[in-house]
C-alpha cells in the first residue's frame, strides 16, 4: 500500500517510474507489445501498426494543444506534408527510409513554424481557425501541385527497405512502427520534464504570465508548433510507408478533427492521453462492427441498418465520455492507480 | 448521477468494450476452420456522402450470393460474402479488406466502394495479395493490365464514356463545349482526356466549372454557365447531388444548352425526385449508360430472371432495380464467368488465372446487361448507350445504338 510521498529530492520527485507497479505495468505492456504480434492475424495487427501511427500525430497534438494550449485543427494535414515528404523524396529521387523519415520531420516541423506564427498574435477560437485554414491550404496546395505530388492521382511508394530487408508484411511494419511509437511518447513524456516542457505548460496555464516571467512567447509558440508538426511529420512517413499509396483525401479536416477528439477523449496534457484516444478511436468503431457483425451473416441486409446505427452508437459514447469524464480516459487510468496504491483505504 | 456511479458506468462499459474487443481478435481463427466455400468480400459506402448509392447497391450483392447458391453455387461450392460498410473513406475500405483476408486467407474476390480505395489497394494487390478486384469505379487508370493487373472495371471507364458523349456532341453538329466536374479524383477523371478529345472533334470547350462533389453552391456555378452559353454541358463527378441541382437552375435561369452526364448521374429514381420537385427540367438530360435500364426487360433474360427472384423473395421490391444495383451486379457476374472459365479449365482458382480467364471472354452473352456480346478489352468492357430522359414517361429512353469504343 502507498500511503504517502516521502520524497528528499527533487531528482526523486522527477523520476519516471513513481512506483514499482507502474514500472511493472510498463513492463507488461512492453512484453505484450512484442508477444501479441505472434498471437493476432495480420489484419489485427494491421490496427496495432495504425494505432502506432496515430499514437505519434495524436502525441504531437497533445504538445501542441495538451501542454502548451495553442489548439490546432491542423494536424492531419502536416501528416499529409510527412506522408508527401517522404513518397516525393523516395519515388522521385530514390532516397532510403532512413533519410526519408528525419527528412520528413524537419520538413513538416519548418512548414509548422511558418504555420505556427499566426499563435503569436492569436488564441483560442480565432488559432483553431488559423490552423484549420492551414489545414485547408496544405491539403489544396498537395492536390494542384500535380507536378510534384500528382494531384488527386495520387503517388505510389515502393516499400521501406531497411537493413537490407523490404517491409512489407504486416508483423514486419509493425516491428517498425511500434517501436518508433514507443519512442516518441517517452521523449514526449521527457519533454515535460525539461526547461522546455515547463515553459509550454507555462504558456498553456497563461501566456502573459509566462512572459513576464521571462518565456519567450516567440521561441516557445513556434517550438511547441515545430515539434507538435514534427511528431505529424513522423507519423505521416509511416503512414506513406504503411498504405504505400497516397491521396490527398487521406489528409483532410476530419483527419484533423479526429485527432483532436482523439486527443480529448484520451486526455490533454497527459502522456497516456494519445494512446488511449488512438485506441479509443480505433478499437471503439472496430468493436461495434464487430458486435454488428454477429447479426449481419444470419441477416446480411441487416448492414444497411447497423451500419448508420454503429456510426451513431460511436458519436453517442464520444458524447457519453466527454459529459462522464471530461478529464479523458487518463483520468480513469489515474483513478485506477489511485485506487490500487491506497487499497484498501481507498473509498 | 453520483460520482461513484459514474465511475461505475464508465469501469463497465470501458470492461464491456475491452472484452469485446478481444473477443474480435478471436474470431478469425474459428472461421477459417470452416467448411470449404468461395468467398467474396466486399466494402459499399452505406454511410457518408454516397451513402445512397451503396445502399441501393449492396442488395446487388446479396442477391447475387443468394441466387447463385440456389442454383448450386459455382463448380458445386457456395460463395459465402463478407460485407462491410466503408463510409466512402479509402483508408476503412482497406481496413475491411485486410479484415475480410484475415477471415478468408484464400478469398476468391473483393469488391471495393471507391477509386480511392482500388489505388489505395493496388500496391499490395500486386505484390502480395493477387486477387481479383471489381469496384464501383470506371477509373480510366484502372483498365490497365500492366499497372493493375488484379483489378478489372465493369463496363468502359471514364474515357470512354467522354468519348462516346463527345462524339454524340460533334454528330449533333454541337460547337461550344462546357465541362462541369465535381473537385475530387472521381470528377477529374476524364477531364485531360476529354479536352484533347473535344479538340481533335472540333468543338470548342468554352468553359470549365469545377465544384463540390456535394453542397455545392450552384447558383454562382450556373451564372458562370450561363456567361459561357455553350451548346453542350459535359457533367461528372456526382451520384446524387449537384447535377440535378444544376439543370434545374440553369432551365430555371433560362438556359437552353443541353446538358450530358456519365454513369453514376444517370439514375431514374434521382431524375424521377427531381422532375416531381421542378417539372420538366431535367427533359432531355443525356448521358451514358453500360447496361440497360432495368425497365427495359424484353430483350433482356438475365434481368427478367432478377425479376422473378425479387418477386419472390422482395416483399418491397418496387418492380424496378437501380443502375446502382446493376453496377454492382454485373461486377459480380463477370468474377462468375472467369471463375467458370477457370475451373473448366481444370486450372487452380486465383488471380492471376481469374484475371487470365476474365481477359479470355469474349462475345460473351451477358444476358442483356450489356446491348452487345461482351469482350473484355484491357480488363474493361468498352460499350455503351446514350440515354436521354424524358420527364412524360420518367424513362430513360435509348438515344443511340450500343456503341463499341
Amino acid at each position: 500500500m502507498h500511503i504517502g510521498n516521502a520524497r528528499s529530492s527533487y531528482q526523486a520527485d522527477e523520476v519516471m517510474w513513481k512506483r514499482p507497479a507502474h514500472k511493472g505495468a510498463m513492463l507488461l505492456i512492453i512484453l505484450s507489445l512484442l508477444i501479441l504480434p505472434f498471437w493476432v492475424g495480420p489484419y489485427h495487427l494491421m490496427l496495432m501498426s495504425q494505432l502506432g501511427i496515430f499514437v505519434i500525430a495524436i502525441a504531437g497534438l497533445n504538445i501542441l494543444t495538451g501542454y502548451t494550449g495553442l489548439i490546432s485543427l491542423g494536424q492531419g494535414a502536416f501528416m499529409g506534408i510527412g506522408a508527401y515528404t517522404t513518397a516525393v523524396l523516395a519515388t522521385g529521387y530514390g532516397f532510403p527510409p532512413w533519410a526519408t523519415f528525419p527528412l520528413s520531420i524537419i520538413m513538416t516541423a519548418l512548414i509548422g513554424i511558418g504555420f505556427g506564427l499566426p499563435s503569436l498574435r492569436v488564441r483560442g477560437l480565432y488559432l483553431t481557425i488559423a490552423t484549420l485554414a492551414a489545414n485547408v491550404i496544405i491539403v489544396f496546395a498537395i492536390r494542384k501541385l500535380e507536378w510534384l505530388t500528382n494531384g488527386d492521382r495520387g503517388i505510389n511508394i515502393e516499400p521501406a527497405i531497411l537493413f537490407g530487408f523490404s517491409i512489407e508484411s504486416e508483423l514486419e511494419k509493425y516491428f517498425v512502427i511500434a517501436p518508433l511509437a514507443l519512442l516518441f511518447v517517452l521523449f514526449s513524456q521527457n519533454l515535460f520534464r525539461t526547461k522546455i516542457g515547463r515553459a509550454f505548460i507555462a504558456i498553456r496555464e497563461q501566456d502573459y504570465s509566462a512572459e513576464i516571467m521571462g518565456i519567450s512567447l516567440i521561441r516557445y509558440k513556434l517550438t511547441a508548433f515545430a515539434i507538435g508538426s514534427a511528431y505529424a511529420g513522423a507519423a505521416g512517413s509511416l503512414w506513406a510507408y504503411f498504405f504505400t499509396a497516397l491521396t490527398p483525401n487521406q489528409f483532410n479536416l476530419s483527419q484533423s478533427i479526429l485527432f483532436l477528439a482523439a486527443l480529448i477523449i484520451g486526455g490533454m496534457g497527459t502522456t497516456l492521453g494519445p494512446l488511449f484516444g488512438a485506441v479509443f478511436v480505433i478499437l471503439v468503431p472496430e468493436t461495434l462492427r464487430a458486435i454488428a457483425g454477429l447479426i449481419t451473416p444470419y441477416y446480411p441486409l441487416a448492414l444497411q441498418a447497423t451500419a448508420p446505427i454503429t456510426e451513431i452508437i460511436y458519436g453517442l459514447l464520444i458524447i457519453g465520455f466527454l459529459i462522464f469524464e471530461p478529464m479523458g480516459l487518463s483520468a480513469i487510468w489515474a483513478r485506477i492507480w489511485r485506487y490500487i496504491d491506497r487499497w484498501p483505504f481507498t473509498r | 448521477m453520483t460520482n461513484r456511479s459514474r465511475r461505475d458506468f464508465l469501469i463497465k462499459t470501458t470492461g464491456a468494450a475491452g472484452a469485446a474487443a478481444l473477443g474480435s481478435f478471436g474470431f478469425p481463427a474459428i472461421v477459417q476452420a470452416q467448411a470449404k466455400e468461395w468467398v467474396i468480400g466486399a466494402s459499399l459506402p452505406l454511410t457518408g456522402p454516397f451513402a445512397t448509392a451503396g445502399q441501393l447497391g449492396m442488395p446487388g450483392i446479396i442477391d447475387f450470393i443468394a441466387m447463385t447458391n440456389d442454383s448450386g453455387g459455382i463448380g458445386g461450392k457456395k460463395i459465402r460474402g463478407i460485407l462491410e460498410d466503408s463510409g466512402y473513406v479509402a483508408i476503412k475500405a482497406l481496413a475491411n479488406f485486410k479484415k475480410a483476408l484475415a477471415e478468408a486467407p484464400d478469398l476468391a474476390c473483393y469488391f471495393g466502394d471507391s477509386t480511392g480505395f482500388m489505388k489505395l489497394v493496388a500496391p499490395e494487390l500486386n505484390s502480395r495479395y493477387k486477387i481479383m478486384t471489381g469496384s464501383t469505379s470506371f477509373a480510366s487508370e484502372l483498365a490497365n493490365p500492366s499497372t493493375n493487373p488484379y483489378q478489372y472495371v465493369s463496363g468502359p471507364t471514364y474515357q470512354d464514356m467522354f468519348g462516346i458523349l463527345l462524339q454524340h456532341v460533334a454528330d449533333k453538329g454541337g460547337k461550344r463545349l462546357a465541362f462541369v466536374y465535381s473537385d475530387t479524383e472521381f470528377g477529374k477523371d476524364p477531364i485531360a482526356y476529354g479536352r484533347q478529345r473535344a479538340k481533335e472533334l472540333g468543338i470548342e470547350l468554352v468553359h470549365e466549372e469545377i465544384t463540390k462533389a456535394s453542397g455545392a453552391e450552384v447558383q454562382s456555378h450556373v451564372a458562370q454557365l450561363r456567361r459561357a452559353d455553350p451548346d453542350f454541358i459535359l457533367m461528372h463527378g456526382y451520384v446524387t447531388g449537384v447535377w440535378p441541382a444544376i439543370i434545374a437552375t440553369a432551365r430555371a435561369f433560362g438556359m437552353k444548352s443541353q446538358f450530358l452526364g456519365t454513369f453514376w448521374a444517370m439514375e431514374k429514381v434521382i431524375a424521377d425526385k427531381i422532375s416531381a420537385k421542378v417539372g420538366d427540367a431535367l427533359n432531355g438530360y443525356m448521358g451514358v449508360l453500360p447496361y440497360r435500364y432495368f425497365y427495359d426487360r424484353k430483350e433482356a433474360p438475365a434481368y427478367q430472371e432478377l425479376d422473378a427472384w425479387n418477386k419472390a423473395n422482395n416483399e418491397k421490391y418496387p418492380g424496378y432495380l437501380v443502375t446502382w444495383y446493376l453496377q454492382v451486379r454485373m461486377t459480380m457476374n463477370l468474377w462468375k464467368k472467369a471463375m467458370e472459365i477457370t475451373i473448366e479449365a481444370d486450372k487452380p482458382v486465383n488471380g492471376d488465372n481469374l484475371m487470365t480467364s476474365l481477359a479470355s471472354i469474349k462475345d460473351w452473352d451477358s444476358g442483356g446487361f450489356f446491348g452487345n456480346p461482351v469482350s473484355v478489352v484491357s480488363n474493361k468492357i468498352p460499350q455503351g448507350r446514350v440515354y436521354a430522359y424524358n420527364t412524360e414517361n420518367k424513362l430513360f429512353l435509348p438515344k443511340s445504338d450500343w456503341i463499341q469504343v
